[in-house]
């Protein structure tokens, strides 16, 4: 949606204005003016609070919750073993980490091609957190016009009561983020007493202040600026936007031109749109920008604008709908709410769509049939065989085992590809929780059951209380 | 605001860094200047990440000292 593409494309915007991002070549940046959004409700604040709730819930939960005697979401680098519920993923397990990475990826691609920054809008924890952060200013400094009249006044010992009131909400919140963030690498049951004891490490004590102090600078202090400056995602995500892509849009055919009116006054025979320029949509945006100037990168998709038109709509007799979910085609070609649904199902959906399913369903399948039991077999170099007792050949490995269930196990181990190969000692080991194990194990064959030469020798590894954990691994076996 | 562009992006790259690095290496393997390293985990950690921070914040720095536009004469832009 630039500026100056497409010349004969109908353009949707009817008063579009460059804002300039760069006033010069040296300053980078404009010079912010803080933004106080107004606070709204309707249907779209509320799925932004539904969110809020949702995410936090399990945010500042999930790390309390207990699973076979230890807490169920834990990352514990110390042990450097990643615990989410059932399953224990080691540092070998990291594809598991890039293949959730990719899905990740791919989700993003979707939904953003399907309905723009609804991740912005309503999960990103920047927007999350500075509602949280904004609920708390609005209800200690007041509404809007009350915030505006309360920076504006001198100092006094009420304006610096309500000031230390806030930030001291917001520090408490942050701090308690910050210890949530250490609780996930850090065992918190073990964690929070050794904090009221003054007995935490130094370095969880410095990554809670710190995760707490950017939560605070984040979501208190720079706000949309991250969103503008700061996000990756906001550069790139116009890539994923074309014309059936569904944004909150204003809609300038209907609202133009807009103006003041009388309440009962037939504003279309006076040649006057439906926006009645109240500039509330202006007010409640949290970026401070107008959506009337058509989409805009700062944009981040929170529909609040949505809510606020819709009630002014609603006093006005007017139906909802002037600011709405709804796709460029759509606006130009007047399209209904099935006709944009029609246009949703488009290649670049299909795809991401196909990538995803197929993506989610490897890493399912991979999941539930991932082995608990892990086995390399080394063959020792130093030796590569010898003779022993006159009548068989020696040759000697090194199994590198893994138990990675949380219980205790024993496995049987087998040799096989060569006729009389047989394990010299006990072909029994026995394996506690999550351990890593090296054993050196020598096979012996009679000299006469194979050529000179290299052969493939099989070692099988079977769980003797488990039978479905087995293990069959290559190595080669040297006659001399 | 400068500040950021060099801190933000280097933070970030770093955190890739730290988590690609010690998936690999197990920081009880590393040496420093010829002693194994013997610190807890947590503290290898936190040091491997400003270590990979300060260097990225470098490169940062350096490209943005590099993109400054020339002034007539050569001689960057204040």
């Amino acid at each position: 949606m630039s500026e100056d593409s497409g010349t004969t494309k109908p353009r949707i915007r009817a008063k579009a204005r460059v804002v300039p991002i760069a006033v010069d070549d040296d300053s980078l940046y404009e010079v912010r003016q803080k933004v106080y959004p107004r606070a709204v409700s309707g249907v779209f604040a509320h799925w932004r609070w539904a969110l809020v709730w949702f995410t936090q819930i399990l945010y500042y939960g999930l790390c309390w919750l207990p699973w076979n005697d230890r807490q169920a979401v834990l990352f514990h680098l110390v042990e450097r073993k990643f615990y989410i519920f059932g399953w224990v993923f080691w540092p070998q397990d990291v594809f598991y980490l890039a293949v959730l990475l990719i899905i990740s990826a791919f989700s993003l691609f979707l939904f953003t091609a399907v309905a723009g920054r609804l991740w912005c809008g309503y999960a990103c924890p920047q927007t999350v957190y500075t509602e949280i952060f904004m609920w708390i200013e609005e209800k200690i400094e007041g509404d809007r016009a009350r915030r505006m009249k309360l920076d504006a006044a001198p100092a006094s010992p009420r304006k610096f009561a309500i000031k230390a009131a806030k930030y001291g909400a917001w520090g408490a919140v942050s701090l308690w983020t910050g210890i949530t963030f250490v609780g996930y690498f850090t065992p918190i049951r073990e964690l929070l007493p050794a904090m009221f004891q003054f007995d935490i490490g130094g370095w969880e004590l410095f990554w809670a202040l710190f995760y707490g102090g950017f939560t605070y600078l984040m979501a208190g202090v720079m706000r949309e600026q991250v969103c503008k400056y700061m996000c990756p995602y906001a550069r790139f995500q116009s890539v994923m936007f074309d014309a059936d892509t569904l944004t909150i849009t204003y809609d300038t055919l209907r609202g133009e031109p807009r103006g003041s009116r009388r309440k009962g006054e037939d504003h279309r025979a006076a040649g006057k749109g439906d926006c009645v320029d109240c500039g509330i949509c202006v007010q409640v945006c949290p970026t401070g920008i107008d959506i009337r100037n058509g989409l805009q990168i700062e944009c981040i998709g929170c529909a609040a604008c949505i809510d606020a038109c819709d009630q002014v709509m609603d006093k006005m007799n007017y139906p909802p709908g002037l600011i709405r979910y709804s796709t460029e085609n759509a606006i130009r070609q007047k399209w209904d709410g099935r006709a944009i649904l029609r246009h949703v199902l488009r290649p670049r959906v299909l795809i991401y769509s196909t990538a995803l399913l197929i993506l989610c369903v490897a890493f399912l399948w991979s999941l539930s049939t991932r082995s608990a039991l892990r086995v390399d077999v080394i063959k020792d170099r130093r030796t590569l065989a010898r003779e022993v007792e006159g009548e068989f050949i020696e040759n000697v490995y090194t199994l590198q085992m893994m138990n990675m269930a949380e219980r205790a196990q024993r496995f049987g181990i087998q040799v096989s590809g060569i006729d009389g190969a047989r394990i010299d000692g006990a072909s029994e080991v026995g394996m506690d929780p999550e351990q890593n194990r090296s054993l050196t194990l020598r096979v012996r064959t009679p000299m006469d059951a194979a050529p000179k030469g290299s052969h493939a020798i099989y070692f099988e590894v079977k769980g003797l209380d488990d039978p479905d954990l087995h293990a069959r691994e290559k190595s080669v076996f040297t006659m001399p | 605001m400068k500040l950021v562009l060099v801190l933000w992006p280097s933070f970030f790259v770093a955190g890739l860094a730290e988590a690609l690095f010690f998936t690999l290496v197990n920081p009880h393997e590393l040496y420093l200047l010829g002693q194994p390293v013997d610190w807890s985990p947590l503290a290898t950690y936190s040091v491997g990440f400003f270590a990979f921070w300060f260097v990225c914040a470098a490169s940062s720095l350096a490209t943005m000292f590099l993109a400054r536009p020339l002034q007539e004469g050569g001689s960057p832009a204040a």
